[in-house]
């Protein structure tokens, strides 16, 4: 008897496996489109070598989210005061990790658009992501939301689904050279060389191209190019390169931990040019600038926004509170917010369109400037090609531990310490 | 000719971890016929050992590198207690298949505990401190590290080929029946194996917060090195994994310099692929 009831309790499960795989399980599909939800795909790398840099950027869209969805009369961004949009939609997040990988991430774009049935995507913080998902989001006539990958080549593909609000790559080449004739006029600093030190990646590889032709055009000479594999267990042949070649300034493309690996290294070498401006990368994360304390000090890089850009960016405030609260108290930086963005500026062209029509979405991302006080330059307009031309950074210097205003002087909270100060006077 | 002589002395640094990493896959695969997919990722546990007890506890990594040693020998007889007793008289796809089971279990689960986020050890004795020797720089974490590295080795060798213990680990390697028909505990063996080779790579994950960030992802890239360094130097031989660790490190080293940075780690493994070809069984492999 016991046996018979076994075996039945057996053919019950089997069944309700059965129906659970043909569908028949709670329709949680059915009960979003009773809701009224929108769901956006996010790609981030959650996991990999940048997680932290990724898991900040999705942070920040959830903090979008969160304004978007609830009604919020004290945040002067846009979308803050209403509750939702389309009157009663609500933003659902699906979330995927892209590791940081481009093939990875693409079938993860694959996977949201096809399986989970997202409406637009949002990310990839990679360039080297956020090319092939892109493609994937095209194809499928489906909107790829870009908030910081910098490889200006993303948006000279002239795809027509494709917005990117971080400033490329080759405008911040341009504005790093900008710097580098600024000092050589202010301090006299006689920098002629240059040396590029990149990750070989989709993203290192275009910022380097970009810096090798703004030095060309602004006359100074690159003397070593330096390619590493992001993820190398050492930076020494990197190191000595560049230190037999002896630049005067050295623009570097260098993520996450490679990039406290490779300051690290370039103490032990002994080794410090006189001026070190980094594209988004290490540089920018507040937590890796704490944990290298003093030897972090007097290098550069551009930023959309760090904490002491608060007087220039006085919105940001609360949106920011929102944002600590899910980062455990790290403030935003020039990535991430960039990330809060794209997803506010996404819903208030869905709210303009007045329709989730994806076609009427994209015509008015296309014909409209839109506000944007969490960007430095407070608004965003998007050219053919999806490039916001209206994206700004400002050249900043780690000063006790702090990122110092430096470029444009007007803008400037500080003066530049030049040139570095040597390991051993710290 | 000195930059040539700071490339060795920094390839020569490398390659005495590597070396370390690799002695303890080489003992482990070398008795028990075991590929320890999980071999970067013990490396990995060790870093963490280290780096919290010198966040939480302010010990130095010279010193937790004792503890780290310690916990990653208890985590390799646990896993062979666990694990990989249940796949050794099995076909040895069953062994790598668990141990990449246990590499993936032990990664999420740092990631899980600890966050993706890197974690550096500030101020620690030797971080950031160089040994001058002319115009040469010895990096004082990483000499620490070379020089753990050699006397690990030194004594695992002289732990294998010169006491009973490691007559009776031989013998098991030999034919695990025989060694049992002769009174040798080979269960007792296989389990103090796997602590060793573990307590190998716990040595040198425990040092490396010194001079490395610590990250969920950090062993992967030293796993895969240290699979190139047992292959090449003949699976199962000590002196081999040691003397492979070293060309391993020199090559790089050079490559990244003469060649480009880029190359350093194709160099490496094409000097792999080349000695396998050339001699299939290793450098020291019969």
């Amino acid at each position: 008897m016991s046996r018979q009831v076994s075996r039945l309790n057996r053919w019950i499960v089997c069944l309700a496996v059965l129906a659970l795989l043909l569908g028949f399980g709670p329709r949680v599909g059915s009960a979003l489109a009773a809701e009224k939800v929108i769901k956006i795909g996010t790609i981030f790398p959650l996991t990999g070598p940048v997680a932290t840099a990724g898991q900040r950027c999705q942070a920040a869209v959830q903090t979008a989210v969160e304004i978007i969805n609830g009604k919020h009369p004290d945040i002067k961004v846009p979308l803050a005061k209403q509750e939702g949009i389309l009157k009663g939609y609500k933003i659902v997040l699906v979330h995927a990790d892209s590791q940081g990988k481009p093939d990875v991430g693409k079938a993860e774009a694959e996977r949201l658009l096809n399986q989970e049935g997202v409406w637009a995507l949002i990310g990839s913080y990679n360039s080297a992501v956020s090319k092939p998902a892109s493609f994937v989001a095209e194809r499928m006539k489906r909107i790829f939301m870009c908030g910081s990958s910098s490889s200006a080549a993303l948006t000279q593909r002239d795809m027509k689904y494709f917005f990117r609000l971080a400033p490329t790559d080759a405008t911040e080449s341009v504005d790093f050279v900008e710097v580098l004739k600024w000092a050589n006029k202010k301090n006299k600093a006689n920098i002629k060389t240059l040396g590029v030190i990149y990750e070989n990646s989709e993203f290192g590889k275009h910022a380097a191209e970009e810096a090798k032709k703004a030095a060309a055009a602004g006359g100074f000479k690159v003397v070593t190019d330096v390619p590493f594999t992001p993820g190398a267990t050492n930076l020494n042949s990197e190191v000595q390169t560049l230190k037999k070649a002896n630049p005067d300034a050295v623009f570097g493309a260098v993520l996450g931990a490679d990039y406290s690996l490779w300051v690290r290294t370039m103490k032990q070498a002994n080794f410090l040019p006189r001026i070190v401006i980094n594209y988004c990368s290490g540089y920018q994360d507040p937590v890796i600038a704490k944990q290298l304390g003093g030897d972090a000090n007097y290098f550069m890089g551009s930023s959309g926004y760090s904490p002491q850009f608060a007087s220039l960016m006085p919105e940001v405030a609360a949106v920011e509170k929102i944002f600590k609260a899910k980062t455990g108290g790290v403030p935003f930086d020039g990535n991430s917010i960039q990330e809060a963005v794209a997803m506010l500026v996404l819903a208030q062209a869905i709210e303009k369109a007045g329709s989730l029509d994806t076609e009427k979405v994209v015509n008015a991302l296309n014909a409209n400037t839109w506000d944007s006080p969490l960007s430095l330059g407070g608004k965003v307009k998007f050219a053919k090609g999806g490039q916001n031309i209206l994206a700004k950074s400002i050249v900043t210097q780690l000063q006790d531990g702090q990122y110092k205003r430096i470029f444009p002087e007007k803008m400037a909270d500080a003066k530049i310490v030049f040139p570095m100060k040597p390991w051993d006077k710290r | 000719m000195e930059t040539l002589i700071q490339v060795l002395i920094d390839g020569l640094l490398s390659g005495m971890v590597y070396a370390l990493v690799a002695a303890g896959l080489c003992i482990i695969w070398g008795v028990m016929d075991v590929i320890n997919f999980a071999h970067g990722e013990y490396l990995m546990v060790g870093m963490y050992v280290s780096y919290w007890l010198g966040f939480l506890a302010h010990v130095d990594p010279l010193v937790s590198v004792l503890a780290s040693g310690a916990f990653v020998f208890l985590l390799g007889a646990l896993t062979y207690k666990l694990i990989i007793r249940y796949t050794i008289r099995r076909p040895g796809l069953v062994a790598l298949l668990a141990t990449f089971g246990l590499a993936m279990f032990l990664k999420n689960l740092c990631m899980n505990r600890f966050s993706p986020n890197f974690r550096i050890l500030s101020d620690t004795w030797l971080g950031g401190k160089t040994f001058l020797v002319g115009s040469l720089i010895l990096p004082v974490p990483q000499l620490a590290a070379g020089i753990l590295s050699l006397v690990t080795i030194g004594l695992l060798y002289a732990l294998i080929n010169g006491t009973r213990f490691g007559w009776a680990v031989q013998a098991t390697a030999m034919d695990r029946e025989a060694a049992e028909l002769m009174g040798i505990n080979t269960e007792r063996i296989y389990v103090l194996i796997f602590g060793i080779g573990g307590a190998c790579v716990g040595f040198a994950g425990g040092i490396m917060p010194s001079y490395l960030a610590v990250h969920p992802e950090v062993g992967s890239m030293f796993g895969l090195i240290a699979f190139v360094c047992v292959a090449m130097g003949g699976f199962g031989s000590i002196p081999g994994a040691f003397l492979a660790g070293l060309l391993v490190g020199i090559v790089e080293a050079l490559a990244g310099f003469y060649i480009a940075p880029v190359f350093k780690y194709i160099a490496v493994f094409g000097l792999y692929l080349a000695v396998v070809f050339l001699r299939p069984k290793g450098i020291f492999g019969w």
